[in-house]
């Protein structure tokens, strides 16, 4: 999706420079723009310009990454930001303790293919939670906040190790931020949600 | 594309000379208000030029220690620098654009002069502050001092660093509401609301009595009003920090928080955008001797701005998936269409206006006629991230500055340092350089649009913003933040270029006025 959002900007921005350019390089001849032919052009300019919009917001709609009722994850994975290190286990995380417990444990295993949903908070500030495929493309994000627990739901066919790095600044060390899963084949024995309400999963540790 | 040199006319046959537009002069109608403010303007453009400087600088820093030009050096100073090179950016050209239209409405209105004092005043206690909480204090949170950060500084920061970044944020934001408030009740006391906003050009029934209305007036009103809800929500956000920090058991609620920090960075950076075009459709028709007046499309379009603009803020918070849905949407539809009204109109005008017309190019010209296409280049970046899908890929990259920095730095920036160059050679009647004309446009387009591309490949290349350090297995951000270092530094040679064109006007002005003081002495 990156490679093609940058193309098309790459696209438009010529076109723009190009009419900018056409437009510098007519004042070296003066003459007068018809009123008629301007007005025209705007009519067409504003058509194109709405409909391509139009087009471009129905197109996506459906790709938006919030989850739906209908979509029932194989794995819950809870993950929980605090400063500077992420913790993902597949039990809830309920105060600091079990959040470094999280950070020593070794990586999550996650089958190929399955649908992974992703329960996301903060014990202290905002963090961003980005997930990094092997090849170093971010595939998706959402933001840690505390207080509240946004669902991300993901699946990952590509098998290796996926980096989650911290996509919001929450201080000196907001580079250092990071955890990483590993995507392994399937097996007989799926994936299991471990479902906990979010109420009883919010951090028990807010303010200063 | 011409110059305005007078010996270019000898290789065109035929065309008339450049100079058959003399510099244009600002003040037509009211002469007398317009000299009042020349001082403080003359004294905003020179602060705005010397902290751009300074502000540039600061980013080149941070792309160099991107780059690992500091290998050894402490990673808070990167975040420290970050907070004073954000905040300093967005707060110097705000005020710029408030001197500026301050300056192009005293032809109409009577602009609060007192108060365009006390903002500069209020402004630079604000930057003594915020120079003082982020080199001393090491704090280092970013413009958006994101809830709760500011209150969990790891030790990196100390609690006065931030009461003094707060203590900047007032004295800047106290000082702005003021401006903004004074210069509303200085337009609306010349014209009504409905005379300010355009309403009477959608009647119908216009009567002989309604005032013509310049687009300046109008735009500066749709600017403001977003400004002063902009501030107003800083100074609740403001409020709820201090009762954090100060009473016991109150937490305030981070969504909320996060909406109301979002709002007032999104409303700053807009009304800064509008101001800066103001100034275009004021000063641009005076270097070819074509008319921008007002319209029905003109006041249509700045309404529907002003209705846009107020609700496209939720894009910033597309991420937040708590967030109600219904805001998400409404965030990506009023971002996708408010493109429409600023394309279909102040683009589209623009280029009509320069189109075929007997231009004469100086640097203040080619600077607002390029700050229009950086506004266009810009646009395009920040509608295809405003796609709420393309968002989760893209937000928070090195895409989000890419397009910010285009419509900031190639689109408002360079409007203003236009406005700031025709001003100095309209008081001191000093020639432009041709060559250092050339040089300049050729260094800010090189320097300016390979710096802001640099952001959208590593955007694309899902580079993380905000870090001081690349993790190895993105090792790719420090190479790129490696060519961004390049072409930066052929941007600050053009600013450089620049500030030796505009500065010399300004000297000329203040030893113009210096001796005519010397010479009233003799003569009293």
């Amino acid at each position: 999706m990156q490679a093609g959002a940058f193309y098309l900007f790459v696209a438009i921005s010529a076109i723009v420079v190009g009419v900018f350019v056409w437009v510098a390089l007519s004042t070296r001849h003066a003459r007068e723009p018809k009123p008629k032919s301007v007005n025209r052009l705007r009519i067409w300019f504003i058509g194109i310009l709405t409909g391509g919009l139009v087009f471009a917001f129905v197109k996506m709609f459906p790709r938006m990454p919030y989850p739906r009722r209908e979509q029932k994850p194989d794995r819950v994975v809870y993950a929980v930001g605090m400063q500077f290190s992420w913790g993902l286990s597949d039990h809830p995380i309920r105060n600091p303790d079990e959040w470094q417990e999280a950070t020593y444990a070794p990586p999550l295993k996650i089958s190929a293919g399955s649908l992974v949903e992703f329960r996301v908070t903060s014990f202290d500030v905002n963090h961003g939670f980005g997930i990094y495929s092997p090849s170093g493309q971010l595939l998706g994000q959402v933001q840690a906040m505390p207080g509240y627990v946004n669902h991300l739901l993901m699946r990952f066919t590509q098998q290796g190790t996926y980096w989650v790095f911290c996509l919001e600044m929450c201080g000196m060390g907001h580079h250092r931020m990071r955890a990483e899963f590993e995507v392994v084949p399937r097996t007989a024995k799926s994936d299991r949600a471990d479902d906990v309400k979010d109420e009883h999963y919010l951090a028990l540790r807010q303010g200063p | 594309m011409r110059d305005s040199d007078p010996r270019s006319s000898k290789r065109e046959g035929g065309r008339p000379p450049d100079n058959t537009f003399p510099i244009p002069a600002v003040h037509l109608q009211n002469a007398a208000s317009v000299q009042k403010f020349q001082g403080v303007t003359f004294l905003w453009m020179i602060i705005a030029g010397l902290l751009f400087l300074a502000f540039s600088l600061d980013g080149y820093f941070l792309r160099m220690f991107q780059s690992r030009f500091f290998p050894t050096m402490r990673p808070e100073w990167f975040y420290a620098v970050l907070t004073l090179h954000g905040v300093g950016m967005v707060g110097l050209w705000f005020v710029a654009g408030m001197a500026a239209v301050s300056y192009l409405l005293a032809n109409y209105i009577r602009p609060p002069q007192r108060v365009s004092w006390l903002a500069l005043g209020g402004t630079l206690v604000g930057f003594t502050l915020l120079i003082v909480a982020t080199t001393k204090g090491l704090f280092g949170t970013g413009w958006y001092f994101l809830y709760p950060l500011p209150l969990y500084s790891q030790g990196t920061w100390p609690s006065w660093a931030t009461g003094c970044f707060f203590a900047a944020l007032v004295a800047f934001c106290g000082a702005w509401l003021i401006w903004s408030v004074a210069m509303i009740a200085a337009i609306l006391k010349r014209y009504p609301l409905r005379y300010a906003l355009g309403w009477h050009y959608l009647s119908s029934r216009a009567a002989e009595q309604d005032p013509e209305v310049p687009p300046i007036v109008l735009i500066t009103i749709v600017a403001l009003i977003p400004a002063v809800a902009g501030f107003l929500d800083a100074f609740a956000l403001f409020l709820l920090y201090l009762m954090q920090w100060q009473v016991k058991g109150f937490v305030a609620n981070a969504l909320l928080m996060k909406n109301l920090t979002f709002f007032f960075g999104h409303m700053t950076v807009h009304a800064t955008m509008y101001l800066g075009v103001a100034v275009v459709y004021e000063l641009l028709p005076t270097f070819n001797g074509r008319s921008w007046k007002m319209s029905k499309r003109i006041v249509l379009a700045w309404n529907v701005v002003l209705a846009m603009v107020l609700c496209a803020y939720f894009h910033h918070l597309y991420m937040d998936f708590v967030q109600p849905r219904m805001l998400q949407i409404m965030g990506q539809m009023m971002s996708y269409f408010s493109a429409v009204p600023a394309a279909a109109v102040s683009i589209f005008d623009g280029l009509w206006l320069v189109y075929g017309s007997r231009m004469r190019w100086t640097i203040a010209s080619t600077f607002m006629f390029l700050g229009l296409m950086g506004w266009a280049v810009g646009g395009v970046g920040a509608v295809i991230d405003s796609t709420i899908s393309i968002n989760s890929v893209f937000h928070n990259t090195l895409w989000v500055p890419a397009h910010f920095h285009t419509y900031y730095l190639m689109g408002v920036v360079i409007m203003l340092l236009g406005f700031a160059s025709h001003l100095g050679l309209e008081a001191s009647g000093l020639e432009e350089s041709r060559l250092v004309r050339r040089l300049v446009v050729t260094l800010f387009v090189i320097g300016g649009y390979g710096f802001v591309l640099m952001f959208f490949w590593s955007g694309a290349h899902s580079i993380p913003r905000r870090y001081a350090v690349y993790p190895h297995e993105l090792v790719w951000g420090t190479y790129e933040a490696r060519v961004s270092v390049g072409f930066i530094g052929i941007f600050i040679l053009g600013l450089l270029l620049y500030l030796w064109e505009t500065g010399r006007c300004y000297i000329r002005i203040f030893w113009t006025q210096l001796r005519k003081r010397q010479m009233g002495w003799f003569t009293s």
